[in-house]
Order: C-alpha cells, then sequence, then structure tokens
C-alpha cells in the first residue's frame, strides 16, 4: 500500500502542474530572460509552499487522528520548550530569506533600464494605445480591431475577439527595448503576460519598464487598470521580428510618416478627405459617437444631425483639436495628425445625410494646431 | 546588563523562558529595558539598511 502510495502521489502531482500549463491556469512562461526568471521564482516558491503544506497538514492531521480522545489520548501539560520554539522561529526565517536572495536579483534586473538599443513610448488613452518609437519620428495609435457587430453579438466572435489592433506594436528580438510608460487622461496598466509587463501608465508621470524578447511571434495582452467604459476595448498586440525585418518595417513607417506630412500642404479632394476619414473615424470616434454617428447622449452626443456642428466650422474643429475640458471628449491634438483631423471632420460634417459639401483642408488644421 | 539584552533579544524573536520572564519581572525598574529595546530595535534597522544597500549596490 505504501509503495503506492509513493509512486502515485509525485505522479499526480507533476501531472496535475503539467495540466495547468497546458490549461492556461498557470502563469506563461513567456519569451524574454525576465519572464523565465519570474516563472522560475513563482515555480520553486510554488513547490517550497506545497511541501511546508503537505508537512505542516500531514503532521497535524496523523496528530488529530493518531492521539484522539476516544483512544484516551491525554494532553501532555508542559510551559515551553524553549529549543523547539527557537527551530521554528529560525525554520521560515531561513526559507524566507531563500527565497527573498534570488526575487531580489531578477527585481534588480528588471528595474535597470540601462543601455537600452531603443526607447518607445507607450501612452494609455481612453480607449487605445499610443506608441511612439522615441528618435525615429515613427508614432501611432494602436486600436482594437474586433468589429463591434462581434461585440454587440450580431456577428459569430473571430479567433482573437477584443484581442486584435489595427497597428500592433513592432519590436525587435534579441535588443534590449526600454518602454516610457505615461498616460493622457486616467490610468492605465500596459499588460503583456508573454513579456512579464505590467505597469501602470499614469498621467504626469512616465514609469520605465524593459524587454529584450527571445522569439519573434504575436503576443497579446489588455489594459489591465479599469479605465473607464470601454476599458476591455483597449488590447495589445506585439508583434516580435528579426531585427532586418524591423528595420524594413521602421524604413517604411519613416517613409509613409514624411509623405503624410507633405500632403499636408496640398489641396484635398472631398472624395478624398470622405475615404481617408471613414477608417479615422471607426477607430477613434465610433467606439463614443456610434458607428452612424447617432452618439449615446447624453455622454456622447450624437453627429449625425447636430445643427450646431453643421453650422459652426470652427467649433466643430475646436472640439476635435483641443477636446471639451470636463468631458470624455479628448484632444486629438497629438493624437491625430492634420490630415487626418481633416479627413474626420469632413466625413462626419457629410456622411449620414450632412451633405454639407465642406473638404476641410489640412493645411488649415495645422494651423489651429500651431495655435 | 548582559541579562537586559538578552531579555530584549528573546523579545525580538518572540521566545522566551518562563524562569528568565519571572526574574525580569522581579525588577522594579522598566527603564533599563526600554533603552535596551530601542537601541536594539535601532541596530536592527541599521543592519537592515547595509543589507539592502550591499544588494542594492
Ligand atoms: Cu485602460
Amino acid at each position: 500500500m505504501r509503495s503506492l502510495w509513493q509512486w502515485l502521489l509525485p505522479t499526480c502531482v507533476i501531472a496535475g502542474a503539467n495540466q495547468a500549463q497546458a490549461n492556461g491556469w498557470n502563469m506563461p512562461v513567456g519569451v524574454t530572460d525576465i519572464s523565465r526568471d519570474i516563472y522560475g521564482l513563482h515555480m520553486t516558491i510554488f513547490w517550497v509552499c506545497v511541501a511546508i503544506g503537505l508537512l505542516v497538514f500531514g503532521v497535524m492531521f496523523y496528530s488529530l487522528f493518531r492521539y484522539r480522545h476516544s483512544k484516551g489520548a491525554k494532553a501532555a501539560e508542559f510551559h515551553e520548550h524553549t529549543s523547539v520554539e527557537v527551530l521554528w522561529t529560525a525554520i521560515p526565517v531561513l526559507i524566507l530569506v531563500g527565497m527573498a536572495v534570488p526575487a531580489t536579483a531578477t527585481l534588480k534586473n528588471m528595474y535597470d533600464t540601462s543601455e537600452a538599443d531603443l526607447d518607445v513610448m507607450i501612452i494609455g488613452q481612453q480607449w487605445r494605445w499610443r506608441y511612439e518609437y522615441l528618435g525615429e519620428d515613427v508614432a501611432f495609435n494602436s486600436n482594437m480591431s474586433t468589429p463591434w457587430e462581434q461585440i454587440r453579438g450580431e456577428a459569430a466572435r473571430g479567433e482573437h475577439y477584443l484581442l486584435e489592433v489595427d497597428e500592433p506594436l513592432v519590436l525587435p528580438i534579441n535588443r534590449k527595448i526600454r518602454f516610457l510608460m505615461t498616460s493622457d487622461d486616467v490610468i492605465h496598466s500596459w499588460w503583456v503576460p508573454d513579456l512579464a509587463v505590467k505597469q501602470d501608465t499614469i498621467p504626469g508621470f512616465i514609469n520605465e519598464n524593459w524587454v529584450q524578447i527571445n522569439e519573434p511571434g504575436i503576443y497579446r495582452g489588455q489594459c489591465a487598470e479599469l479605465c473607464g467604459v470601454n476599458h476591455g476595448f483597449m488590447p495589445i498586440v506585439v508583434h516580435a521580428v528579426e531585427e532586418d525585418e524591423f528595420e524594413i518595417w521602421l524604413a517604411e513607417r519613416k517613409e509613409a510618416a514624411e509623405q503624410e506630412a507633405m500632403g499636408v500642404d496640398r489641396e484635398w479632394e472631398l472624395d478624398e478627405l470622405m475615404a481617408r476619414g471613414e477608417p479615422v473615424y471607426r477607430a477613434i470616434c465610433a467606439s463614443c459617437h456610434q458607428a452612424e454617428g447617432q452618439g449615446a447622449p447624453p455622454a456622447f452626443p450624437a453627429l449625425a444631425n447636430n445643427a450646431q456642428l453643421i453650422d459652426d466650422l470652427d467649433w466643430h474643429i475646436d472640439r476635435i483639436v483641443n477636446g471639451v475640458s470636463g468631458t470624455a471628449m479628448p484632444a486629438f491634438r497629438s493624437t491625430l495628425n492634420p490630415v487626418e483631423i481633416a479627413a474626420v471632420v469632413t466625413y462626419t460634417r457629410n456622411a449620414w445625410g450632412g451633405d454639407t459639401g465642406d473638404a476641410v483642408q489640412p493645411a488649415s488644421i495645422a494651423e489651429k494646431i500651431v495655435q | 546588563m548582559w541579562s537586559i539584552i538578552q531579555s530584549v533579544l528573546a523579545a525580538l524573536i518572540g521566545v522566551q523562558k518562563d524562569r528568565k520572564r519571572q526574574q525580569d519581572f522581579a525588577s522594579e525598574k522598566p527603564l533599563g529595558f526600554i533603552v535596551a529595546a530601542i537601541l536594539v530595535t535601532l541596530i536592527f534597522v541599521l543592519i537592515l539598511i547595509l543589507v539592502a544597500n550591499i544588494a542594492a549596490g
């Protein structure tokens, strides 16, 4: 009987641990050295706790059973046993110190953001992430791309429901990347389990963190700090790519940014602006003002058939460039570029039966942003 | 003197012999214990600071 238990118990325990990993109940091992260190610490400390638990409860239940009242057990009447008391104080101290030493070493490593190869600013916004590659003139917003039809249950859910974005954060593998993390509005938290990063982004503060990714792949995460109604709709997607692939991507993004900057000065046609404005509206505006501009009053006013908006172009532009203080409407002067603002203003003035015919020029928006 | 320090150290980890406890409580003046306890606590904190500095070093 004893030999059966000796064999069965460890087998069950190891099988259970593997099962937990396979089902995603356990934390992921991750793809950085730090995530692996954290996973190793977690498992070491977990097994220490299991051993202590088995020992303590084993002795307790054995004693309860073996020395039970019905068998005539008599309590020992003594006041103290100094050496036993010293022992059961000293052993936990040694266990705690033993766990603290490797944990502190990992923690020190995690906080060492020096000598990074690349700096990426991560900015939380209600409700999207913005990424700025510092010193590279590349910056973009990353919006959730799950269609609202899926969220409302009108369409079947996709494979990466609520965990997909229009523009992922692209990072090179094998390079130390420093994250500078802040927020434009409320506290968010940038959390990607496979990278072992979960860092609050706080308005007015810059938190630092870093990763060095070992394996190319797609790593997904979410905002982990309740930040308003669409908190569940600001996922994170990281594309980790080979270093040369990253350089090509970065060069393409730089080129696109230059093209866009040149577009500010030229005259735009109404059709062009409408075509450019629609995806911006869907990505940025529709989560509050709804797909057809019907809004969700009183918090989110309707844009379709909004008389004030139609009558006063300057007022309309000012709301978008500078936001409306005291409401959920943020200023988009630094989040969207002049072309995008001109396009989305044009779109909202002409879609849904507005038909004002206004083709708002990016150059005029650029002037207003400078003011 | 040594007896007082020993009692303070025992109090720090929370283990004391009953015989020693009764001996300590036979004394009328608590001042020695109070001063020794404050000093020992200060030394303990300084040791923690030192360890933390070595670890962060
Ligand atoms: Cu958030």
